[in-house]
């Protein structure tokens, strides 16, 4: 297996019991993602596109094989050292937003950068740099059930980059907004990490973004399969820069 | 709405069943609240209940077919009244007895009733006697040898067959009477074996001597103590009252037993009403849980309704499913309750023998009627409890699947309600205990109106507090220590039950231990003021706290010429009959004052002090009566004069003074021996206090006294240092029932804050994935965890402070007072506070162990994924 790919996953088994057998999600996927590119998940629902996205950041664990990271194997780190590899370098973005309720909108964005010990008014104003990109400065103290689900999402983004992790991981993001709702978040997502040469793995069901993918993955029978036919499209720019 | 024409249940409780098998611990803790509710009730009513039973047992079977009893002072009667009674007025339906109560150490450390009876005479009054010995002598019949020995040999005893074969003591066998410290070897000349369970029962605390050997042992010659009747019409009884000399009295049988048990009627109610509170508790907990069952199947019960299930069906399903769990937890707190009823009765019958009246207790009487009462009181807490959560279900639509937030946002407009409704609950506590008179239950029901408001503002005030921490939490915490006050803020709904509950809890613990301390203190200065002498002398007597017999006239007259004795003061302790309160009641006949001038007195006449009391008492007919006395019989200042019954027939003693005594709550009166001696020809001595001269070791003397009288009298020879600690002991021991309930509130209270954490924390289980998703460790999370339960239980510790305080000062200025008679004086020390705070804060943190635990083996993706 060829070791310039940033993120390597080995041969990884992941299955769940039901009933009293074993229904195997992903029976031995082997495969890389390059550095700084951003690379689409497709499948059906039920596919098991979260679960490998799960197993990437190390929220899920593999029956067997291994994830490696910068050449980090995360599955063999203790539950400690990958809580904190994933604070350094991943940023999460989940279907259903997921931000905390009882915190305002900047503390959610900061909130996984005060957990690593930082001190607040260090990383603020990062923060609201980030929320005015997203078009939200205004509402920074504002608790998330005042927010609509697009302008949920956008906080969601923020906290994913807040921390500048190099690596994005990104469940559907948009699966659970309006369509037009969804082009604005997606553009605003594509835009943040392109800029910034994150490497950006995303599940989607939208072939408007696929098309934007530098490659595409298909989850097939319990593995991960090339759409070796894709060609990425030149990035449309969907709302004016400020 | 047209309701289904036929509607079954089960389907939806397939649905619980299932519910209950994968999530079982909340059931577990629901189950539990009720089963340690319910035990603690039934065992307290069981425990008094055996002591009642057990009383009323042995006075029925001691009673018999007797209506009315011939009853004296403390003298007894002259036997000559039962030959009168029978030659004269040729009345045969009567027997005479003497009674009186002795040790056996042979059968255990248990006081037993000695029963002088005439067995001719008993026939028509008590049947038991007929089954003696081995022969079958039929009903009223003894059996001709057995008889024969118990009538021509002196000191033969019948006893219980089984209580001989338990102790080993074959028929023929001797054991040891000890009456007041004198020993008396007899022997077993017959076994009685009555067929019925209650006389068993009855009769494993007598034994049966013929009335010359009770004579001779219980020093009664020529005396005795009752004489009982069978009176069918009203003629005989006045023929009979017309040939009583003065000092004997005509009682009704049922009334005087009925008079005896009213005695621990207060002592019983308090036990009762502290048992109650851990129901009270118990109902935070199952309300909790409940709440918790509801919220979280609101989504299926929103599904339920879209496919036809009624909002009245989810009701009832919420109800049947309280119902079946508080029966199973209701039948597992009685078998818990039975259990710990063997453990109470020991403390509540040591507690009736020391205060009250002697009472043999071997077992726990298991009434059906108790069991059924705990029962009932389980199932009705849970239902109470559970039937706002049930509305709650009744009020879930089809369409919404109302979330956590919406209860929450009605939580918070109740808050003023609640705020309101501490107030309107303490007006009306308040207004119950300003009522006047002595009703104990009208207090008890104030003193709960209160505890209820306090619960009620828990959540008002959970807010303010929870506001108020967010900034230091987050100056001393960070983000996690700004997340905590939030998080319980956000699911009040739940949160403040936990705290509620908790903090009765405490509050409980505080007041109790407020009152108690208080009482332990005034209690040592009151024996600091009054026992002044150096050595107190007393005869062993069948319970701890309760003089039974008397002096050898010999050993008093020894005791006040011994060496370094330099003055010396005597009591005779009795009962005696005041026609006033129909009751009898304790008066002591002393010459001289144990305080030397040093006791403090609730009342003087004007312009009167010490010396002018003593001389009253010493040379004339004033008396002193006891504070409790006076609250109990409801007595004016200055109080008039009190009637007894004495040898010379009803007479007025004036009151001279009345003062602390906290040795009875049914009262006390004392008054001159002269006095006394005079008026009931008794010229016994009780007890008798000795001053040394002051290079006297009162140590050195007592253990002089007991190596002198070591074969002479066995006696119970105290220094003042040893008779203090004594009294102490007996203090302590009369309140470890109390300790021992207030500790169970606690450990319900504890289950309350567990079942709610766990509730919270599965509620959370998403929104702790995502944290953890999103870089937080597993420590922190564990530190979250206790930051918000160290700070629930710090609001609960905050809030039980004043609230125990109010406590306090209701059991002591209110329930005390109209329980015993005993004023107490509030002592208030930090240390009653900072264990409130800190059982507070150690419950609550003990609480958050197991389910951080849990927080800790949880999948991250499968938490984010759950819903
Ligand atoms: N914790 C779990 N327990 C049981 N089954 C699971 C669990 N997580 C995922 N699965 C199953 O694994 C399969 C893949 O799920 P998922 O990765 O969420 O698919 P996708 O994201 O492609 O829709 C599904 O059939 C799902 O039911
Ligand atoms: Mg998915």
């Amino acid at each position: 297996m060829s070791n310039n790919k940033i993120i390597r996953f080995e041969n990884l088994k992941k299955g769940f019991p039901e009933g009293n057998r074993i229904r195997h999600v992903l029976n031995g996927v082997s495969i890389g993602f390059d550095e700084g590119k951003f690379t689409a998940l497709l499948g059906p629902s039920g596919s098991g596109k979260s679960t490998l996205l799960n197993l990437a950041c190390g929220i899920e664990e593999p029956d067997a094989g291994d994830v490696y990271i910068k050449d980090v194997a995360i599955t063999q780190l203790t539950d400690h050292d990958r809580t904190l590899f994933r604070r350094d370098n991943i940023g999460f973005i989940f279907q259903f937003f997921n931000l905390i309720p009882t915190l305002t909108v900047l503390e959610n964005i900061i909130l996984p950068q005060e957990l690593a010990g930082k001190k607040r008014r260090d990383i603020e104003s990062a923060a609201i740099e980030l929320l005015d990109k997203v078009g939200l400065a205004d509402r920074r103290d504002t608790f998330p059930d005042r927010l609509s689900g697009g302008e949920q999402q956008r906080v969601a983004i923020c906290r994913a980059l807040a921390h500048d992790p190099w690596l994005v991981l990104a469940d559907e993001p948009t699966g659970n907004l309006d369509s037009k709702t969804g082009v604005i978040v997606m553009d605003l997502l594509l835009k943040l990490t392109s800029e910034a040469g994150k490497t950006l793995i995303m599940a989607t069901h939208s072939p408007q973004v696929v098309t934007l993918a530098d490659r595409v993955f298909r989850v097939q029978s319990s593995t991960l399969v090339e759409d070796v036919e894709h060609v990425p499209a030149a990035r449309p720019q969907f709302i004016e820069d400020a | 709405m047209i309701e289904p024409t036929s509607t079954s249940l089960w389907p939806l409780l397939m649905t619980s069943m299932r519910r209950a098998t994968r999530r079982p611990f909340q059931y577990v803790l629901f189950v539990l609240g009720v089963a340690l509710g319910v035990a603690m009730m039934v065992s307290v009513d069981l425990a008094n209940g055996s002591a009642t039973k057990a009383f009323q047992l042995s006075t029925d079977a001691i009673t018999g077919r007797a209506t009315h009893r011939l009853v004296s002072g403390p003298g007894g009667i002259d036997q000559e009244l039962y030959v009168q009674l029978r030659r004269e007025l040729g009345y045969t339906n009567s027997a005479p007895l003497v009674d009186g109560y002795v040790n056996i150490p042979e059968f255990g450390d248990q006081p037993f009733r000695l029963f002088g009876v005439d067995p001719f005479a008993e026939p028509p009054f008590r049947s038991y006697l007929g089954g003696v010995g081995a022969g079958d002598g039929g009903p009223g019949q003894f059996n001709p040898n057995a008889l024969t020995t118990f009538l021509s040999e002196p000191n033969s005893l019948f006893v219980l067959s089984s209580l001989a074969a338990e102790n080993g003591i074959p028929l023929g066998g001797e054991i040891t009477l000890d009456r007041a410290g004198e020993m008396t070897t007899v022997t077993i000349a017959g076994l009685l074996d009555p067929q019925d369970e209650s006389n068993q029962r009855a009769l494993s605390g007598i034994v049966f001597a013929d009335i010359s050997t009770a004579q001779e042992i219980l020093r009664m010659q020529g005396k005795l103590t009752t004489i009982d009747l069978i009176i069918e019409d009203e003629a005989d009884q006045a023929a009979i009252e017309a040939i009583l000399p003065d000092g004997v009295r005509l009682e009704n049988t049922a009334a005087s037993s009925n008079a005896i048990q009213q005695m621990t009627a207060a002592f019983e109610l308090n036990l009762t009403a502290l048992s109650l509170l851990a129901l009270l508790v118990g109902m935070f907990l199952i309300y909790n849980t409940v709440t918790f069952s509801v919220v979280q199947r609101r989504p299926m019960f929103a599904i339920l309704r879209c496919l036809g299930v009624t909002g009245g069906q989810l009701f009832q399903l919420i109800l049947v499913e309280a119902v079946i769990l508080s029966l199973l937890g209701s039948l597992i707190g009685l078998v818990l309750g039975v259990i710990l009823g063997r453990s109470l009765i020991v403390l509540i019958t040591q507690t009736i023998n020391s205060f009250y009246f002697v009472v043999n207790v071997r077992s726990v009487i298991v009434d059906p009627w108790s069991l059924g009462k705990g029962v009932f009181f389980g199932v009705a807490a849970a239902l109470i409890a559970s039937f706002f959560p049930a509305l709650e279900a009744y009020r879930t639509t089809p369409g919404s699947g109302l979330r956590r937030s919406t209860l929450e946002s009605k939580v918070e407009g109740l808050l003023p309600k609640l705020f309101g409704a501490w107030i309107i609950l303490c007006a009306i506590g308040a207004g119950l205990l300003a009522l006047p008179g002595r009703n104990l239950i009208v207090a008890f029901a104030g003193l709960f109106a209160i505890l209820i408001g306090f619960a009620l503002v828990t959540p008002p005030v959970t807010v303010t507090l929870m506001n108020w921490a967010v900034r230091p939490m987050n100056a001393l915490f960070g983000a996690i220590g700004r997340m905590a006050p939030r998080d319980i803020t956000r699911s009040l709904s739940r949160t403040s039950v936990a705290i509620a509950a908790l903090m009765t809890a405490v509050s409980v613990i505080v007041g109790v231990s407020i009152m108690i301390g208080s009482f332990r203190g005034t209690v040592v200065q009151w024996l600091d003021q009054t026992l002044q002498a150096d050595i107190f002398i007393s005869p062993t007597s069948a319970t701890a706290n309760r003089v039974e017999g008397s002096l050898n006239p010999e050993v008093v007259s020894a005791l006040t010429e011994w060496e370094g004795v330099t003055a010396s003061s005597t009591a005779r302790v009795v009962q005696v009959f005041s026609p006033q309160f129909d009751r009898p009641i304790t008066v002591a006949g002393v010459n001289g004052d144990v305080s030397q001038g040093q006791r403090p007195y609730a009342w003087l006449p004007d312009g009167w002090d010490h010396d002018d009391v003593w001389n009253a008492l010493a040379t004339g007919d004033g008396v002193i009566l006891s504070e409790p006395l006076v609250l109990r019989e409801e007595l004016s200042y200055p109080p008039e004069p009190i009637t007894l019954e004495t040898n010379q027939g009803a007479v007025d003693f004036p009151v001279v003074a009345v003062m602390y005594d906290y040795s009875s709550d049914q009262g006390m009166i004392w008054m001159g021996s002269d006095n006394y001696q005079a008026k009931w020809n008794d010229t016994e001595i009780s007890t008798i206090a000795l001053f040394i001269d002051e290079n006297g070791n009162p140590d050195d003397m007592v253990d002089d006294m007991r190596r002198t009288f070591a074969g002479r009298q066995d006696l119970v020879i105290n220094s003042n240092r040893s008779l203090r600690e004594t009294s102490i002991d007996i203090f302590d021991q009369t309140f470890a029932i109390t300790s021992a309930l207030r500790l169970l509130a606690t450990i319900v209270a504890f289950i309350g804050v567990l079942s709610a954490l766990m509730s919270l924390q599965l509620e959370r289980k998403r929104e702790l994935g995502v944290l953890r998703a999103t870089g937080m460790t597993l420590r922190q999370m564990w530190q979250l965890s206790f930051l918000e339960t160290g700070l629930m239980g710090l609001v609960a510790g905050l809030i039980a402070i004043p609230t125990g305080f109010v406590l306090a000062w209701v059991l002591i200025y209110v329930i005390n007072v109209r329980s015993f008679g005993w004023t107490l004086q509030m002592d208030l020390q930090p240390a009653y506070f900072l264990q409130a705070l800190a059982v507070a804060l150690v419950a609550a943190l003990l609480a958050a162990i197991y389910p951080s635990f849990k927080l800790g083996q949880m999948i991250i993706a499968s938490a984010i994924r759950s819903d």
